[in-house]
């Protein structure tokens, strides 16, 4: 990657197993500021607790993860209550945050389109809009670095659209994130780098600058990892 | 403190919101209470047994598992869409998570015990009223035990498949000194013996609520961290 803007995340010798199963092995990256890393791989690679492990909500078995500045989160469950309106989720995620809930929460609903169901139970929300009220809590605390676990699954072509879009503000506005998908052509514009992560090891990351994601992809398949 | 405090209440007036406006487990607390008191008081031979030779049993059998339908669900709403991992990716220490489910715990098991009270003395015609303040002392005190190692133990069970079938099974050995001492203390109360002829019972009583609570308190965040 090339020298530069701010460290958000260092991750070395990151390693993890479940019972005597190794899932994670000896991974280690670097992510900057303003970079998005898409993280590709087969499943059962290790791509989800890699994600976990980062957000610190795993413990690594061995290794060191470093988070300089916040992180948000949006994971395939939305980590909201059904029972609590949207706004009400985020306001409670807010208060724990420490951030101003009213103005902040109010703000996050009206940017992902959701200020007119503000008001009503997430437990009624379809996918795409349970996605997105989970990306304003991911934002209610101004994170520096976002992780995104196959945002677009379940979407449907206007939601993963309206979600893709929103991305790519965010990495306008320099924001890092690390995104696993298998959405290679679409979030393909939005990230920066591209890395595959197989057997629980992860191969060298590539940058996107001037090359499809196709051809990314073929490059790092050609990695025996 | 004050941050482990403020997250504490959120976390607490969460739950109490949640449960407020769906009162599922509220409501399956209550119709069981009603059910067991009545089950025990129509069960028993009333010319061999009266209803004040068995109303301390009934009483603290229809607390404790009453008090298990609400202890289950304190984490089992945290599951559903893994919303206790939006609460760990937030500053809050871990700590505040057991601190607000404790105290929203204490709300839910209180509430059934108030509303339980008055139907037992319905049922079983014994003399409370007149005891009522010391009473309400050893329920509270022997509800504090329970609720502490029953909020541990549910975050515990609620990572298992069976969640439902583990609390129960990993609560009961702990429930037995709280609830031994609950029932000889209501026992003797309403035999009319005065508090201070209970201290024995009183101080074994709040002394495991001072170790389930320290223990649970100290051995939260172990459960939490995977």
């Amino acid at each position: 990657m090339p020298p530069s803007a701010d460290v958000v995340l260092t991750a070395t010798g990151i390693a993890r197993r479940f019972a005597y199963r190794p899932v994670l092995v000896d991974v280690g990256l670097t992510l900057r500021r303003g970079e998005v890393l898409l993280l590709v791989g087969p499943n059962g690679a290790g791509k989800t607790t890699l994600l976990r492990v980062l957000a610190g909500l795993l413990q690594p078995s061995a290794g060191h993860v470093e988070r300089l500045g916040a992180i948000g989160m949006v994971a395939h469950d939305a980590m909201l209550y059904p029972a609590l309106t949207a706004r009400e989720n985020l306001r409670f995620f807010a208060r724990l945050h420490g951030v101003d809930g009213r103005t902040r929460v109010d703000e996050l609903l009206r940017q992902v389109g959701l200020a007119n169901r503000a008001d009503d139970r997430v437990g009624t929300f379809s996918r795409g809009m349970l996605q997105r009220v989970a990306i304003a809590r991911a934002l209610l605390h101004e994170p520096g670095l976002l992780l995104f676990d196959e945002p677009l699954s379940g979407l449907d072509a206007v939601a993963s659209r309206t979600l893709v879009e929103l991305l790519q503000t965010f990495q306008a506005r320099g924001t890092a994130m690390i995104i696993v998908s298998h959405e290679m052509e679409r979030l393909g514009r939005v990230a920066t780098h591209m890395a595959r992560i197989a057997a629980g090891r992860l191969g060298p990351v590539e940058s996107l600058a001037g090359r499809s994601a196709a051809a990314v992809f073929a490059d790092l398949m050609r990695e025996d990892l | 403190m004050g941050t482990l405090l403020r997250a504490a209440w959120h976390i607490a007036l969460k739950d109490v919101a949640i449960e407020w406006r769906t009162k599922t487990a509220f409501a399956s607390g209550l119709v069981f209470a009603v059910l067991v008191l009545a089950v025990l008081f129509f069960s028993r031979d009333p010319t061999a047994v009266s209803s004040q030779d068995i109303a301390p049993g009934a009483l603290w059998v229809t607390f404790t598992f009453a008090a298990m339908l609400g202890l289950n669900r304190a984490f089992l709403l945290e599951r559903e869409m893994r919303a206790l991992d939006g609460i760990l990716l937030t500053p809050a220490p871990k700590s505040a998570i057991f601190w607000g489910k404790f105290g929203a715990n204490l709300v839910f098991v209180g509430t059934i015990e108030a509303i339980s009270l008055p139907l037992f003395v319905l049922f079983y015609d014994v003399p409370v009223w007149i005891r009522l303040g010391e009473l309400v002392l050893v329920i509270a005190m022997a509800t504090i035990a329970f609720v502490a190692v029953g909020t541990l133990l549910s975050a515990m069970a609620v990572r298992t498949r069976y969640a439902e079938l583990m609390l129960p099974l990993l609560l009961l050995p702990f429930l037995v000194p709280p609830l031994v001492g609950g029932v000889q203390l209501t026992a003797r109360l309403l035999e009319g013996r005065p508090l201070s002829d209970l201290g024995g019972w009183l101080r074994l009583i709040g002394a495991f609520d001072v170790a389930f609570v320290t223990l649970a308190a100290l051995l939260f965040q172990v459960v939490l961290d995977e």
